[in-house]
């Protein structure tokens, strides 16, 4: 894409009356390989370009793209854009000052995994999956090796100009067990912003024995009676329950409507004091976002700290709500969508316990592990959230016990920081090539994470 | 030449035994709000998806970007992928069979002509009407969005079939706030017209939702009547269903249902329909994403398991005929088995009825964390975050926070007591109101 081009386009926003204007530039390159039951499902490969225009009219947003890149086609996404904002109508101020950066920057890489050879991948994933057959208890697997890489420009009529690029590579796997009767089954995957040196550095065969190996257990064990437990949650899943259910409660956009349950609660005390929350665009092991999709940078906002909230989560249109500056948060699927607030890198600061003295005290409780949590979901005005989680371990006299399934944890989230006593030491922050987060029908990668934690009350159901 | 030929052409020309090309155009827009209308947004897009075929190898390639370059390009790396792609012993060939059901009503041309100011003013006064309702609520974050796509469908056998169609999502959100109790209320709808979506009337049941729930409490647990509202059965029925009627899941062994073809699984008032050709519904359409035409498919019928639902290479694989289920989620995935139109029949009795007889019980409104119920192993789970206790035959206090669980192939055996008389959808799954003789509710002060 002729970088001028798209400057003469920001020029011409201007003169037909946009106060702002700033267009995203986005290729994608995408491979999904699936293996099913031991044979090659399906092998595609994508492509995704084109262009969005943003421009703000006396304070209205119109936004308008196109995968089409012809010069007159860029030519008539300026003008809808702009009668987009027209329609709009109103008088605001929606954007907060941003500091105006001009920067190339991009994910570490060796080997690009678009071009290794589609023999090499093939046979990779059909290993993994040939692997998973450990017992005749396996009935069905899945194996899908995925590998993208993003390129974003972004340039604005105040003079912005940067291009992420950034490269993500991951494999997944469900195993399906039955014994008895039952079924069960057990999906988790492994994923990382890099090159397929990744991919070449991890035996994938064991990965997914393993998965099967508790696949059959899994489908052998009992679900717990439902109640009220003492819960230690693995990093992972404990991430995911932060993310979704205090994360986009602390998006500025959701606090500015009153939708979140964290409205008003700046410098409040919402959680015990071993809770630090952060949201940091580059991390190890999470999403590179050195950026967000307004080109502001994204450095490390403190959410929490000892359990009193220090900071939402902004984008430009947020933080001038709020009078404050973007945190850097204002991200978007694609170039089809505007971005909004969204979490990047969003993870538990660890503590000081190791993993065995957050066990070693409990009588009876439940330790949730990583692998099988199907996903959750939340009521962020309410705060309440709801997660299928896979398999876990029963704690007993503080020694883990047999393995429990069908285990779905809730609660609200406002009581569950408050009974977090203790944090484990380690610290495990992960990105998926697989999932990504929702909001208001966009999806974005992103990462999370944190040490294992000790929760004294969580409801669990199951049957 | 139309591009979805040209593609099947280049692929032939350069090897390929077989070729199928889908391509894809829309336009979707797309207004959000919060106490007013933030922004206007447009998307063109197009993208297309080439399939091809040498011998028993095959692959995928897709592009959003459609010249004449870029097309011979996919060609010829999808033909590449392909030669390298072990053998599927299984596949046979791309749909040979054309052709038209006789759908109606999945296209609005008022969609063509409607401009975005009319759009914009239609919610505003939905926006206005929830805020006039009553001074405790405000509208929250929402949006209306409705699209317009042509897809194009075109293989070595047949000529390009087309079909236009049309989708409306709206949802309306509010919160009501008093003396530091907080509450929300939601209503959405998806649907094919822009008549069929009554603005006012979903802001102000969704606004009314609020202030009711106010007052709502956690309750304590244990085994009950449990009446479900139809939109929130129909997507549970969906969450749990649509998996292990896919003939994909059954030849896979992931089924539950496998080997259960005329078997009784669930009770004789229980049937089940996969309709492509409903009038209006959210995946009606002449022919599936392979160009296979649609059809009437009865799954279960008075309890009996009666088939599964196929696109071509699932059905090549059982020697049976497509049911014209081919979906692609996106243009760039391969064609999987999904529902069409997912119905769970209408009984006779109307929802208020229905609650005059139960004597005591949990009536749901809403839920979250339905789809994390289990379609494999059945067990069904969701928080209710809005409910009401049914005591004596009325509704009574409004409940939240308490979760509702049991196993759903049980309750397609046992435990549908009613069926109600008024179907509606949560996208393509539809369900009249139904009440369950007993479920488990965990409560907040159990164990």
């Amino acid at each position: 894409m002729n970088e001028h081009e798209l400057e003469k386009i920001l020029d011409k926003a201007v003169d037909l009356g946009a106060s702002y204007a700033d267009v995203r530039h986005q290729c994608n390159d995408y491979e999904m390989i699936t293996v099913e039951n031991k044979a090659l499902k399906s092998y595609s490969s994508r492509r995704l370009s084109g262009l969005g225009i943003r421009v703000a009219i006396k304070g209205a947003i119109g936004y308008a793209s196109t995968s089409d890149l012809g010069q007159d086609s860029i030519e008539k996404t300026l003008r809808t854009s702009i009668k987009a904002a027209r329609s709009v109508g109103g008088d605001k101020k929606p954007f907060g000052k941003t500091k105006v950066s001009k920067t190339d920057t991009k994910s570490p890489i060796k080997t690009d995994p678009i071009d290794v050879s589609p023999e090499e991948k093939v046979s990779l994933t059909l290993d993994a999956n040939k692997a998973a057959w450990t017992g005749k208890e396996i009935k069905s697997t899945i194996t899908r090796l995925a590998l993208s890489k993003d390129s974003r420009l972004f340039l604005s009529s105040e003079g912005a100009r940067i291009r992420v690029e950034t490269a993500l590579v991951g494999l997944g796997h469900e195993s399906v067990a039955k014994t008895n009767g039952f079924m069960e089954r057990v999906p988790y995957s492994e994923s990382m912003c890099a090159g397929f040196e990744f991919i070449e550095s991890k035996d994938w065969n064991s990965f997914t024995a393993d998965i099967s190996k508790l696949a059959i257990e899994a489908a052998n064990s009992q679900t717990p009676p439902p109640g009220t437990y003492v819960v230690v949650v693995h990093p992972e899943v404990f991430g995911v329950v932060l993310h979704e259910a205090f994360g986009h409660a602390s998006e500025g956009d959701l606090v500015f409507t009153g939708e979140s349950v964290l409205h008003k609660k700046l410098g409040e005390k919402l959680a015990s004091e071993v809770v630090t929350i952060i949201d940091e665009g580059t991390v190890e092991g999470g999403y590179f976002c050195p950026f967000d999709d307004e080109g502001t940078k994204k450095e490390r906002t403190v959410v929490v700290e000892n359990g009193i909230m220090k900071s939402y989560l902004h984008n430009r249109n947020s933080a001038q709500q709020f009078g404050v500056e973007s945190t850097g948060n204002g991200r978007a699927q694609d170039f089809e969508n505007i971005p909004i607030v969204r979490m990047t890198n969003t993870y538990l600061q660890p503590g000081k316990n190791k993993f065995e003295e957050l066990i070693e005290d409990i009588d009876f409780g439940i330790y949730v592990m990583e692998k099988g949590w199907t996903g959750g979901q939340v009521s962020p005005g309410m705060g309440t959230f709801t997660f299928g989680v896979g398999p876990c371990r029963v704690i007993k006299k503080g020694e883990l016990a047999e393995i429990v399934r069908g285990v779905v944890i809730s609660g609200s989230i406002l009581d569950t920081l408050k009974t977090v006593d203790a944090v484990g030491n380690d610290l495990n922050i992960m990105t998926s090539a697989f999932g990504a987060c929702g909001k208001g029908g966009q999806r974005a990668s992103v990462g999370l994470g944190g040490p294992h934690v000790r929760v004294l009350e969580m409801t669990v159901g199951g049957r | 030449m139309e591009f979805a030929e040209l593609a099947v052409q280049k692929a032939l020309s350069i090897g390929a035994s077989e070729a199928e090309a889908y391509l894809q155009r829309a336009r979707t827009t797309r207004v959000e709000y919060s106490k007013e209308i933030e922004n206007l947004k447009t998307v063109e897009s197009i993208g297309m998806n080439l399939r091809v075929a040498l011998g028993k190898r095959t692959a995928t390639y897709s592009t959003s970007i459609l010249d004449e370059s870029e097309i011979s390009e996919a060609a010829a790396k999808a033909v590449k992928i392909a030669k390298v792609a072990p053998e599927d012993p299984h596949w046979k060939n791309v749909n040979k069979r054309f052709g038209k059901a006789p759908a109606e009503g999945y296209y609005d041309d008022t969609l063509e002509k409607l401009d975005y100011q009319e759009i914009v003013e239609t919610l505003i006064s939905a926006i206005n009407r929830m805020k006039d309702y009553d001074k405790r609520v405000r509208p929250t974050r929402g949006f209306l969005t409705t699209s317009i796509s042509k897809v194009s469908i075109a293989n070595s056998y047949d000529e390009q079939s087309e079909r236009k169609q049309t989708h409306i999502v709206v949802v309306m959100s509010t919160k009501a706030e008093e003396n530091g109790m907080k509450s929300t209320g939601t209503e959405d709808q998806e649907a094919r017209s822009w008549q069929a979506i009554d603005f006012e009337d979903l802001a102000i049941k969704a606004a009314e939702k609020a202030v009711k729930f106010l007052k709502a409490k956690s309750t304590s647990g244990g085994k009950m009547a449990v009446v479900f509202r139809n939109q929130i059965f129909a997507n549970i029925l969906g969450v749990i269903l649509s998996g292990p009627i896919n003939a994909d899941w059954v030849q896979k062994g992931r089924s539950p249902l496998s080997n259960k073809l005329g078997n009784q699984i669930a009770s004789e008032n229980i049937n089940l329909v996969d309709d492509g050709i409903l009038r209006g519904g959210w995946h009606t359409k002449p022919f599936d994403d392979e160009g296979h035409p649609t059809q009437r498919t009865p799954v279960i019928n008075d309890g009996i398991l009666k088939s599964y639902i196929y696109d071509t290479y699932t059905a090549l694989k059982d020697n049976v005929e497509s049911t014209g289920n081919a979906q692609r989620s996106y243009y760039w995935m391969n064609p999987q088995p999904s529902p069409n139109n997912l119905i769970l029949k209408t009984g006779e009795t109307s929802p208020e009825e229905i609650i005059r007889g139960t004597k005591r019980g949990i009536y749901i409104e809403d839920t979250i964390g339905e789809w994390l119920s289990n379609p494999i192993s059945g067990n069904l789970n969701a928080t209710i975050t809005h409910g009401y206790l049914v005591e004596n035959g009325e509704l009574a206090e409004p409940i939240k926070g308490v979760v509702v669980s049991g196993n759903f192939y049980e309750i397609l055996k046992e435990g549908i007591e009613i069926i109600g008389n008024d179907l509606r959808n949560s996208a393509q799954n539809y369900s009249p109101t139904v009440k369950l003789a007993e479920l488990t509710i965990a409560g907040k002060q159990d164990r």
